[in-house]
């Protein structure tokens, strides 16, 4: 059995050893490394497709009746009442809601599939406590049967992000919820790379278990802030390089790649974004001076339970923070959950705190809009007032803001990608559904017909030869 | 010392009046009842508790000497049941000194009545969302069962014996490593063990020998209580031919059984019609989550109920039990009724575990516990605004709400 994979495997890396010392040629390494693993997602021309008469919440704070949603050539051309076109293939939504395409920060979609599999579990290199070399888009299995079912909940985009049992988890990766068998055929087309870190129990728990470093939350901070100072070396040798003559570079030599540096190079550097998984303020607060004392931004802190405790701080840094409606007491960090938490967060400082609602599950990305609608609920009752066109931004138009994508998505407003849903009626009602979904002006989701949607290869001919999942 | 002795003060006093309310009547007036019955839904309806029972329930109840509950623009509902929970025997699922939910020693006669703690904090915070009542299950024990359930009051009262005691045996079935066909024949063997210990009884008690094997004798006495039809056995499983493979054997040893989880129950849903087998879902849980579980969807529990199958809505997270209304609700935005859904957190559970003459429903001769919503209870928008149990008014307080307050507070929110 082994000998011909053997044989296989190696003419394919004869072939490849060829296909790069050609390339080689063409171009430098540079422009090389930044064309791997490029988004080739490229959507056709999307037809021309009037939204009419809806209830449109945009996700930049407005809730507009009686409200159109133009869309050609897969962006939104204009948002508002009295827009009308007569090339326009229409689609009447009286009596139905209209908001832009969900989207969820927090994901483990494709590295932690359906059915959970031991040969499907990649979205933790759990071996060594600090892996940003690893790429959660490496891990992704393009046929998870999840998305189709986020698809019908109303997601059009989610981030993937590696598991937290590291300190420094690795590379997330942004994807658009399309069926492709390429990852990159999914891959939201510049969208920053970003990275996932852990506070707290988890890493602790897996390395402490092993009697190995870190073991308590002291042991944490003190492998962050030793890969940094290694990433802080790094870039003053690339740098140094970078600032000699021509003549001088030729004479000597580069610093040589280092997959774990580069990755942390680019945080420092500004391009690519910190996704926290921290759940104590306390945690949060210390998280932002390690950022201070290198001089690099936590975009997000995931699953912050406790947020509402330090939500002054991150208002004032303007830091986001991903939260669940509810969930809770599944370890002690998890203890202090408070359902007005995302309210609270929104709130702080006169309304200047970024609140974001995810998921981390494949059941719950499914009904992110009845999450927002628990979280507020939750504040209005405890006296808070925020409105419907506000809190739709929470799985909108903030996560677009955290995952760097705010200026293509996370809004209804001319320029954006035709990313839109129409809901059954008020998306803050649990009776709600996601009627069509429009990715990039395309109509991927339609409840009007059991198939009108691409189903992932898993889901044909699962149950029975001749039929499908839903 | 003064302040600390000031709250045990008011504490006290809190349970005096509570104590009090019990013997004095309360109206509910005017409110939508939602009756859990085949009454329906009664609009503008009042509802009479005397001595923690429910006397009377209609249109325009006079009474003198009752506390008045004004209900107007109020919907009411029997308290929520968790059908399948560990409310009360863990705090943190990480930590195991928090949990009395397992076993290694006892099998299917392991019960958890004297692990329960009402002074849990998931008991308050599940109490404010409706829950009521809790079928308190182990999660496993030695071998093939995990035990047996219970049934607790969400009252937080500082007292530990339960509603009803040891009210039926709970197994997984198709989920172990070991291979299904093993554990099937595990399950005969244990069948057997109990029925040759009921016929060996008189000569164990003269002191001959009995081969217990991987059971004691707590053990087989329960399953002796399962195989006289006392109490179901509750079957963990998913798969279609599972649950039909399950049923076939329930019929050749005359056991009464419920099935939880199901997630392929829709599959056979006139099966478990015919032979009146009830099945514990959470109907948002639609994930094929391996390869036992690939026909998950979303209108399984409306698929079941059309077929004529008693649902029960549980929440698969303890924690937030109370979760069993989203499901609830979910199951209704795909295609169950109203009426169903709420039976289905209410009365049909209470039915399958033998508490229906107490619990489960509005009506005359019931236990009051009931819930005042602040609008459809079906709705995650919606927060109960009165929990009574057995006629008490129970407070809402929360540590989370007063963690909220105190933040609320601390932001300049409040």
């Amino acid at each position: 059995m082994r000998k011909p994979i053997r044989h296989f495997c190696y003419s394919i890396c004869l072939l490849n050893l060829l296909f790069i010392s050609m390339n080689l040629q063409a171009i430098s390494e540079s422009e090389m490394l930044n064309q791997a693993y490029q988004s080739t997602y490229s959507p056709d021309p999307s037809p021309k497709t009037i939204i009419k008469n809806g209830t449109v919440l945009t996700g930049t704070g407005l809730l507009i009746e009686k409200a159109s949603v133009l869309i050609e050539n897969n962006k939104i051309i204009a948002v508002g009442v009295g827009i009308d076109d007569d090339e326009a293939q229409v689609i009447d939504a009286e009596g139905k809601w209209v908001t832009p395409g969900i989207i969820d920060i927090h994901s483990h979609m494709g590295v932690y599939p359906a059915p959970g599999l031991r040969s499907l579990s990649d979205g933790n290199e759990a071996t060594s406590p600090v892996t940003p070399h690893v790429w959660a888009e490496h891990s992704v299995w393009t046929h998870d049967p999840q998305y189709t079912l986020a698809l019908k909940g109303g997601i059009t985009t989610f981030h993937v992000l590696p598991g937290s049992a590291n300190l420094i988890g690795g590379r997330g990766v942004t994807l658009k919820n399309i069926r492709s068998v390429t990852v990159q055929g999914m891959k939201f087309p510049g969208a920053p790379y970003t990275l996932k870190m852990a506070c707290g129990e988890n890493p602790k728990r897996v390395y402490g278990n092993r009697d190995s470093e870190p073991s308590t939350k002291m042991g944490n901070v003190a492998g962050y802030r030793k890969a940094w100072i290694e990433a802080e070396s790094y870039l003053n040798r690339l740098e140094e390089y970078e600032s000699k003559s021509e003549e001088a570079k030729e004479l000597g030599y580069a610093p040589s790649r280092d997959l774990e540096l580069e990755t942390l190079v680019g945080v420092l550097k500004g391009e690519i974004l910190i996704q926290n998984h921290c759940y104590r303020g306390e945690e949060m607060a210390i998280m932002l001076d390690i950022a201070k004392e290198f001089d690099y931004k936590v975009t997000t802190f995931h699953h912050a339970i406790e947020a509402y405790k330090v939500a002054d701080l991150l208002a004032e840094q303007g830091v986001c923070a991903a939260m669940w409606a509810d969930w809770w007491g599944f370890k002690h960090e998890a203890f202090d959950m408070v359902w007005e938490n995302v309210a609270m967060v929104d709130q702080a400082l006169s309304g200047k705190g970024c609140a974001i609602v995810h998921s981390d599950s494949a059941v719950g990305t499914q009904h992110l809009n009845q999450e927002a609608a628990k979280a507020l609920s939750a504040g209005n009752r405890s006296g808070l007032d925020i409105n419907k066109a506000r809190a739709i931004q929470w799985i909108t138009l903030n996560p677009a803001k955290a995952l760097g994508i705010a200026d293509q998505v996370g809004s209804l407003e001319a320029g954006k990608m035709g990313d839109v849903v129409i809901w059954s009626g008020d998306p803050f009602s649990i009776y709600s559904k996601a009627e069509k979904v429009f990715i990039d002006g395309h109509l991927k989701y339609d409840n009007s017909s059991i198939d009108a949607f691409t189903r992932t290869d898993f889901d044909l001919g699962i149950i029975i030869p001749e039929g499908d999942r839903l | 010392m003064k302040y600390f002795n000031s709250i045990f003060i008011i504490t006290c006093l809190f349970f005096i009046s509570a104590e009090a309310e019990n013997n004095s009547r309360i109206l509910i007036q005017n409110a939508t009842v939602i009756t859990a019955t085949d009454q329906g839904t009664l609009l503008e309806t009042d509802v009479l508790i005397d001595q923690g029972i429910i006397t009377k329930v209609g249109q325009n109840i006079e009474t003198t000497n009752a506390f008045i509950i004004d209900a107007s623009n109020k919907i009411i509902t029997p308290g929520l049941i968790a059908p399948h929970s560990t409310l009360g025997l863990i705090e943190l699922d990480s930590e195991s000194a928090t949990r009395d939910d397992s076993t290694d020693h006892y099998s299917a006669g392991f019960s958890i009545v004297d692990a329960f703690n009402p002074s849990s904090v998931l008991i308050p915070y599940n109490r404010s969302g409706g829950i009521t009542s809790a079928i308190v299950a182990p999660s496993s024990g030695a071998g093939i069962y995990s035990g047996m359930a219970s049934v607790f009051k969400t009252d937080g009262l500082l007292k530990i014996e339960p509603v009803a005691k040891d009210v039926a045996m709970i197994m997984e079935f198709g989920g172990s490593k070991d291979s299904r066909a093993a554990d099937m024949l595990m399950l005969k063997d244990s069948f057997d063990l109990a029925r040759r210990f009921t016929t060996s009884k008189s000569s164990i008690l003269r002191g001959g020998y009995f081969d217990f094997g991987d059971y004691t004798v707590r053990d087989l006495v329960a399953i002796q209580r399962l195989l006289k039809g006392e109490i179901p056995l509750i079957i963990r499983a998913n798969r279609a031919s599972d649950l039909l493979k399950m049923i076939d054997f329930s019929k050749e040893h005359r056991i009464n059984i419920i099935f939880l989880g199901a997630k392929e129950a829709w599959r056979i849903a006139g099966t478990l019609a015919t032979e009146s087998i009830p099945v514990i879902i959470d109907p948002m849980d639609n994930i094929p989550s391996s390869f036992d579980s690939i026909g998950a969807r979303l209108d399984n529990a409306a698929i079941l109920d059309r077929a004529g199958v008693k649902i029960l809505i549980t929440s698969q997270n303890t924690h937030n039990s109370y979760l069993s209304r989203q499901g609830a609700g979910n199951a209704v935005a795909n295609g169950l009724s109203k009426d169903e859904a709420i039976k289905a957190l209410t009365i049909n559970i209470a039915e399958t575990f033998g508490l229906q003459d107490e619990i489960g429903s509005i009506e005359v001769g019931k236990h009051a516990d009931i819930v005042l919503w602040d609008n459809d209870p079906l709705e995650v928008s919606s927060f109960a605004d009165e929990v009574l149990i057995d006629g008490n008014s129970i407070s809402l307080m929360t540590r989370s709400k007063r963690l909220r307050d105190r933040y609320l507070n601390k932001l300049g929110l409040n």
